[in-house]
């Protein structure tokens, strides 16, 4: 009998043939042993632009071109090889080198090998980047992205496909042992080959260096054996010039391993096992969700659970258990004894553990003297208070799923760090403040401490260990000095995870090639006149914000001789440009939405697209999407068609001067009459709209006036609102709505529909009983309907700005609205809560929002101008979208928010200003005042009334907070004070901020 | 031939009563299969052995002498050599092939799936029910006892020329399962915890058509694929929802090895007792004729048994106790052998032709007066060297013989596990 089995003699090509056995674990349960053969080659390029001999060898790409004839093509000598012929030299290696990083140094130094100032010439073996899949898939993707960059020239190796470079694992070897050996004898290889091309070349100048990074000891000293040469990443980047910067970006995680093994007290309660978590979530004894700390205490964290109708509280540090903001984490809920009512106090951590070592060798407590005092203190009152504050259901952290670790934008906490130390350049460890008060302070090493003060930084968390009380991270880089435009607003971008580098050329690459010229075309026979209206002798106008270059939609209305009005809102045709699935659509995926701040715009599309090509400009032709109604002179929609078109828009108006204009009686011409039609319509459209129950939400907007580019800003002043902006509203809301009707009726499982839930009646809870106990008005939530109307009645004859503010505060009850995909909800839950519309969607703005890309493809595949693209067909990719766009959505909001914060706190640089203020919420020990002059809401602590601290008597019923000794003061809920507005370096997070001092409370206005 | 009288005859209850009508129905109905394969309308040579009444004659007579000469002149207890190689199937969890001299060869495939188990509740009120008081001080290994259900292995067997459901095939694997299932040993080993458990498919394939009883071949096959199966390393705790290491050279040998090296047991304090291994059952064949027994019958051998056993014997290997002071003698020590099964297969020679006497041929009696044509009786006729196919039936004592020579030391038994130990299982 012959074997069956595939053996290693005889055969001639056995060798090229190998296996990969491991065992996989399907989501489903299923456990399965997947075998995976391998072909070895020997045509695996190394990719040295030294080395001829690969070239001639290396495999013809799919359309047959050698990488050599390649070369003749393109006659650019060394365009197909990536490493450098001219590597660059260290002392230690002047002949030039190339790096293998192994697995470890690039776990640990991920942050080095983006560096511009070194680290060049890399080779990542196949070995090394599986094993990095496997262990953080954010590194993974940055890997992935640097060998993607030409200037760095990362080149992946294929080692073991690679006939040579393949090793097989010995019996009882293990996994780790075997790719370490692996990358040694690629390592090996590598050198080898490049004496043996350099020789075959006949080159006589000497051969660079292949050099093994690793944080091995063990690996590196069987490197050394072999002859090798290997060096850890801490003596090799001591070799570099600007070796401190560097170091300090060299993942703790390693570094302090062998240290803090002695250290031995473990303050925080260990994590559950995986399979624990999993069985326990499964089970529902366990909860699964993500871990959100409070604005206004940081020992207070809270889960929303499937489970549990209100959110699930964490208290103290113990219990969030090393969780941080964002992450997602499994939590077990305490027993119904240690529920408590939410805090009623300002906790904030700079404040209570102000003068800490950060390099705290001796024994540290998890929770400090201090934090120990607040929160005794607040279980004091939560148990004398009577029980009817709901207590929440509490809970502990027993593990996490996935840390959701990102850069953060901070500063070194001045007092952690010793300037005595003359040395100067000795590493210490310091203390970094975040931006955001919910991160915990991170433990930095750092060897430039003192550089670092006073400057915007980024740094990350490598890990959370047990025996430490914080986080320890390591710096990245930093953004430059405090306070400058260019720091803050970097920061502000890092912090919002907005995308704001330019546009890499892949994307600029599928512009149009015509550029600034492109232009309508005069022959109609053209591919691009197909299916198009021409709408060129309508007399279309657009009204926008003063300034606005990206203009989206423009309108027209003329009278049919039926006595019927017909309107028409044209939008941008963004998709004429930006065709599926090419790098700009997939980059304008990404970005999801162009995110404006005060000074800044960071665009979607490229410029070029947006104020240009796309945007709907006065007096040129474009193409555009149009939306046409029939109208009876009630605004009863007749009819509707959807177009694509060619308009030329006679004017380009901001709000101001096209409400100048309709009020301009003399104005008799064609625009003026039918903006004024326009005007007429959109009133009735909008009572309507009230009638069904929608909702008036819109709070006071700032405006931060710049005098140019360059300087401080001058002035704040609060958006006015007039006719003319809901007159474009209006239209706007009419085009969505009824776009996203017919992209249902095409495409009823994948239309991409933006939907806003109604809020579960616990959110107004609050709300409704302080208005119920401070004014005695009652607030129904049964509908929005009724929402709407009992908002009305919150009105108080002294006060006219009381309703505003409890609009404002209504509106911070709600959901937040969110795209969806179609096919993932029942009807029902389509509903648009606030606009009170069965169904929504947004068509409006392509130029600056990804979704409306997305509806106008879907919109296009519905009226058989063009077939919709695949991906537009998949429930599984549209709600990936989706994900992305809601969360690019919230950021940009929120990066919008901070920028008007820091300018409104530039602008007040230096003055004073008494203003009114309204008392939002008030704490046992502070209160919040919203100032509606500026739009700004801050914290006023009981500490800042007064030196001593006023002793207080807090009346959480009745929302009340009396202090007597050293100051006396009643702060009502929903009260007017009188607030002395100044700036302020705040010392937690470095940002200028406003700064509110009481001047008069309610008691004594 | 007529198959009905052997139905009507057929009082071992082992024999599927359907199998001969079945057979005949389908031949009956002339189905297509008929042109795509001749083998799947010819039976197989094991049930109707296609011998001459003088060649069967002739067989059995040299079977029936004292000592017995077998048409290849083995001893009576000597069995065929076989090649035998394990994991030639890098797919499945554990495989074995083995080759019989005759040309007969066979594949089997172990293959787990972690399933949950059905009534959580059901099977903790069982446990112990079947636990034999073992006397173990080791948590686990006596919850384990007697938790397994039998539903938890699956065995299949694929013959060429048959379908899945002819009796063949479905005869084979019930008396293959039966005979894994016995102790209970197997399905207990599949045992993960409380709520979840492997469920092994045991697929077997012949890869020649049946020459003669493949049940020996199937199961020493078998035993080697079951010995070779390696499970994924259980990394979670308890009765949690269970995770696997994805290291396949950390998985671990459903039939736990000698206290081998490389195997990646859990190291477990030396205070403990191991506790005595049970090793997956092996089934051997064995005829009877007159008062002689053969193993490991060849085709002609089964034409003529007048009893056909099949034995299922597995081994216990107790590493606790001391290997034995090493003798002078090259004597081994006794392998703890346990008879699980045994059952009586229907010997094909019942369906053969009887051979006719001289006195009652009437091509040789014709030319003899025919008045003594009619007084011959049954009585007169001289039978000896006339091929008559056995009634059926055996005695008590030869069985008990059979048995006792399995499980002896130094029986039959032991010298095929030793055979069997000689292949390398991984």
């Amino acid at each position: 009998m012959t074997s069956l089995k595939r053996t290693t003699v005889g055969d001639p090509h056995s060798t090229n043939i190998s296996s990969k056995v491991f065992v996989r674990s399907t989501k489903s349960g299923k456990v399965q042993k997947i075998v995976r053969e391998l072909y070895l080659r020997q045509d695996i390029p190394c990719s040295s632009t030294l080395c001829t001999l690969c070239l001639s060898n290396a495999p013809a790409d799919a359309n047959g071109i050698a990488l050599e004839d390649l070369r003749c093509l393109c006659s650019i000598p060394a365009l197909p090889f990536i490493l450098s012929d001219r590597p660059a030299g260290t002392k230690a290696f002047p002949n030039g080198h190339y790096l293998v990083p192994d697995t470890n140094a690039l776990l640990s130094g991920m942050d080095l090998f983006e560096q511009t100032s070194a680290f060049y010439d890399v080779i990542i073996l196949q070995t090394v980047l599986e094993e990095l899949r496997n262990r953080s898939i954010p590194l993974y993707n940055r890997l992935v992205g640097l060998t993607k960059s030409e200037e760095k020239r990362f080149y992946v190796f294929f080692n073991d496909f690679r006939l040579e470079t393949y090793v097989v694992r010995d019996p009882g070897e293990t996994i780790n042992d075997r790719n370490d050996r692996a990358v040694r004898r690629a390592v090996k290889w590598y050198g080898e080959h490049l004496q043996q091309a350099m020789k075959a070349a006949g080159r006589t100048k000497r051969c660079p260096s292949i050099v093994m990074l690793s944080d091995d000891k063990e690996n590196l000293q069987k490197a050394r054996k072999a002859r090798i040469e290997a060096c850890s990443l801490h003596d090799y980047v001591s070799g570099l010039a600007d070796a401190d910067l560097l170091l300090d970006m060299i993942n703790e995680l390693r570094e302090g391993q062998d240290a803090r093994a002695s250290h031995g007290a473990l303050l925080y309660p260990e994590y559950f096992t995986k399979s624990k978590m999993i069985t326990g979530v499964k089970a529902g004894t366990l909860h699964q969700g993500l871990f959100n700390v409070s604005p206004y205490n940081y020992l207070e964290g809270s889960i929303r659970v499937p489970a549990f109708e209100r959110a699930l509280v964490v208290l103290g540090r113990e219990n969030m258990n090393r969780a941080v903001q964002g992450d997602a984490v499994v939590v077990e809920v305490l027993p119904k004894d240690q529920w408590k009512a939410p805090s009623s106090k300002i906790i904030e951590e700079e404040a209570l553990n102000r003068n800490e070592n950060a390099d705290a060798d001796e024994q540290e407590a998890v929770v400090t003297e201090q934090e120990q005092r607040a929160l005794v203190e607040e279980a004091k009152k939560t148990q004398g208070k009577s029980i009817e504050r709901y207590p929440q259901p509490t809970a502990r952290v027993v593990g996490i799923v996935k840390r959701n670790w990102r850069q953060y934008v901070g500063h070194v906490d001045t007092t952690s760090v010793s300037l005595s130390t003359s040395e100067g350049r000795r590493q210490q460890t310091v203390f970094l403040i975040t931006m955001d008060k919910r991160i915990p302070k991170i433990r930095v090493r750092t060897r430039q401490a003192r550089e670092l003060l006073g400057k915007r930084v980024l740094v990350t968390i490598d890990s959370w260990d047990r025996d430490s009380r914080y986080p320890i991270g390591h710096f990245v880089r930093s953004l430059g000095e405090l306070e400058t435009k260019e720091a803050e607003t970097e920061a502000l971008l890092l912090e919002h995870d907005v995308q704001y580098r330019p546009f890499p050329k892949a994307v600029l690459d599928c512009l149009p090639k015509e550029g600034h010229d492109w232009k309508v075309p005069v022959n109609k026979s053209e591919l691009s006149w197909k299916d198009r209206r021409d709408l060129r002798d309508l007399l279309v106008c657009s009204i926008d914000p003063p300034g606005c270059q990206d203009i989206d939609d423009a309108l027209h209305a003329r009278l049919l001789p039926n006595g019927n009005v017909e309107v028409g809102v044209h939008i941008a045709d963004v998709t004429h440009f930006v065709k599926p699935d090419n790098a700009m659509d997939s980059e304008a995926s990404g970005r999801g939405t162009t995110v404006y701040l005060v000074d800044k715009r960071i665009d979607m599309l490229p410029m070029l697209l947006g104020t240009d090509l796309c945007s709907l400009k006065p007096y040129v032709e474009r193409f555009a999407f149009s939306a046409i109604w029939e109208m009876t002179p009630d605004a009863d929609v007749v009819d509707v068609i959807f177009t694509k078109s060619v308009i030329r828009s006679r004017e380009a108006f901001s709000y101001d001067q096209a409400q100048r204009r309709i009020d301009d009686m003399s104005q008799k011409d064609q625009l003026t009459v039918s903006m004024r039609t326009l005007l007429m319509l959109s009133k009735k459209l909008r009572k309507k709209r009230m009638d069904a129950g929608a909702l008036n939400l819109a709070s006071p907007e700032v405006k931060v006036q710049i005098e140019n580019e360059a300087s401080d800003p001058v002035d704040v002043e609060v958006k006015q609102q007039l006719d003319t902006n809901s007159l474009v509203e209006e239209f706007m809301l009419l085009a969505n709505i009824s776009v996203a009707g017919k992209i249902y009726n095409a495409f009823p499982q994948t239309a991409m529909l933006r939907r806003h839930s109604a809020p579960p009646a616990s959110n107004f809870q609050e709300l409704q009983n302080q208005l119920k106990v401070r004014r005695g008005l009652e607030l129904r939530t049964d509908s929005s309907r009724a929402l709407a109307d009992s908002l009305d009645t919150c009105v108080d004859p002294k006060e006219p700005f009381f309703n505003t503010l409890v609009r404002i505060m209504a509106t911070r009850c709600m959901m937040s609205a969110e795209y969806f995909c179609s096919g993932t909800q029942t009807f029902s839950e389509y509903r648009h809560y606030g606009l009170a519309s069965e169904i929504y969607t947004h068509f409006t703005s392509p130029i600056r929002r990804y979704a409306d890309i997305v509806a106008h493809r879907q919109l296009a595949a519905a009226i058989n101008y063009e077939q919709l693209d695949s991906s537009l067909h998949s429930k599984g990719k549209l709600e990936d979208v989706c994900k992305n766009i809601n969360a690019r959505h919230r950021n940009a909001q929120m990066a919008a928010r901070a920028s008007i914060e820091y300018y409104v706190g530039q602008a007040l640089k230096g003055r004073i200003v008494e203003e009114e203020g309204y008392v939002m919420k008030v704490f046992s020990n502070g209160f919040t005042v919203f100032v509606p002059r500026f739009g700004i809401e801050s914290l006023v602590r009981l500490g800042d009334l007064a030196v001593p601290e006023p002793e207080a008597t807090f009346d959480g019923e009745n929302y009340v907070l009396k202090t007597a000794g050293s100051r006396t003061e009643t702060i009502v809920l929903f009260e007017k004070v009188v607030v002395k507005i100044s700036d302020q370096k705040e010392e937690s997070t470095g940002k200028r901020k406003v700064r509110l001092e009481l001047v008069r409370s309610g008691s004594s206005l | 031939m007529c198959h009905r009288r052997v139905v009507e005859s057929n009082q071992n209850p082992d024999f599927p009563n359907q199998y001969l009508p079945q057979r005949e129905q389908r031949q009956h109905r002339g189905d297509e299969r008929a042109n795509s394969s001749p083998a799947a309308t010819m039976p197989p040579p094991l049930t109707h052995p296609l011998f001459s009444p003088p060649e069967l004659s002739y067989t059995h007579t040299s079977l029936l002498l004292q000592p017995p000469i077998r048409p290849d002149a083995r001893t009576p207890t000597q069995f065929r050599p076989i090649i035998a190689e394990t994991n030639i199937l890098p797919g499945t969890n554990g495989s074995a092939r083995i080759c019989f001299p005759d040309g007969n060869e066979a594949v089997v495939g172990v293959k787990a799936e972690v399933e949950r188990s059905a009534g959580v509740i059901g099977s903790l009120l069982r446990k112990g029910g079947r636990g034999e008081g073992g006397g173990g001080d080791d948590n686990e290994e006596e919850g384990r006892k007697g938790v397994g259900e039998n539903a938890w292995v699956e065995l299949t067997i694929e013959i060429p020329g048959l379908r899945d459901d002819d009796a063949l095939p479905v005869f084979l694997a019930a008396m293959l399962n039966e005979a894994l299932l016995a102790s209970g040993d197997l399905v207990d080993r599949l045992w993960i915890n409380q709520r979840w458990h492997w469920k092994l498919y045991i697929d077997i394939l012949l890869l020649s058509p049946p020459l003669s009883y493949p049940i020996p071949l199937l199961s020493l096959t078998t035993h080697l694929a079951l010995l070779s199966a390696r499970l994924p390393r259980l990394i979670s705790e308890a009765d949690e929802d269970p995770l696997f290491d994805n290291d396949w050279e950390a998985s671990i040998h459903l039939y736990p090895r000698h206290n081998k090296s490389s195997e990646p047991t859990p190291s477990k304090p030396t205070a403990t007792k191991p506790k005595p291994r049970e090793q997956p059952p092996v089934t051997l064949l064995v005829t009877v004729v007159g008062e002689n027994i053969f193993f490991d019958p060849s085709l002609e051998e089964i034409a003529v048994a007048d009893l056909l056993l099949a034995v299922s014997i597995s081994e216990t290997i107790d590493d606790s106790e001391p290997p034995p002071e090493p003798k002078p003698t090259t004597t081994k020590p006794p392998r703890n052998i346990r008879l699980l099964s045994l059952r009586t297969i229907d010997p094909p020679a019942r369906l053969t032709p009887p051979g006719v006497p001289d006195a009652l041929n009437t091509a040789v009696t014709q030319a003899e007066t025919p008045k003594n044509k009619a007084a011959t009786t049954d009585a007169d006729v001289d039978y000896s060297g006339v091929w008559v196919p056995p009634k059926g039936g055996s005695k008590r004592k030869l069985i008990g013989r059979i048995i006792q020579m399995v499980i002896e030391h130094g029986g039959v038994g032991e010298e095929v596990l030793e055979g069997l130990e000689g292949v390398d299982v991984g």
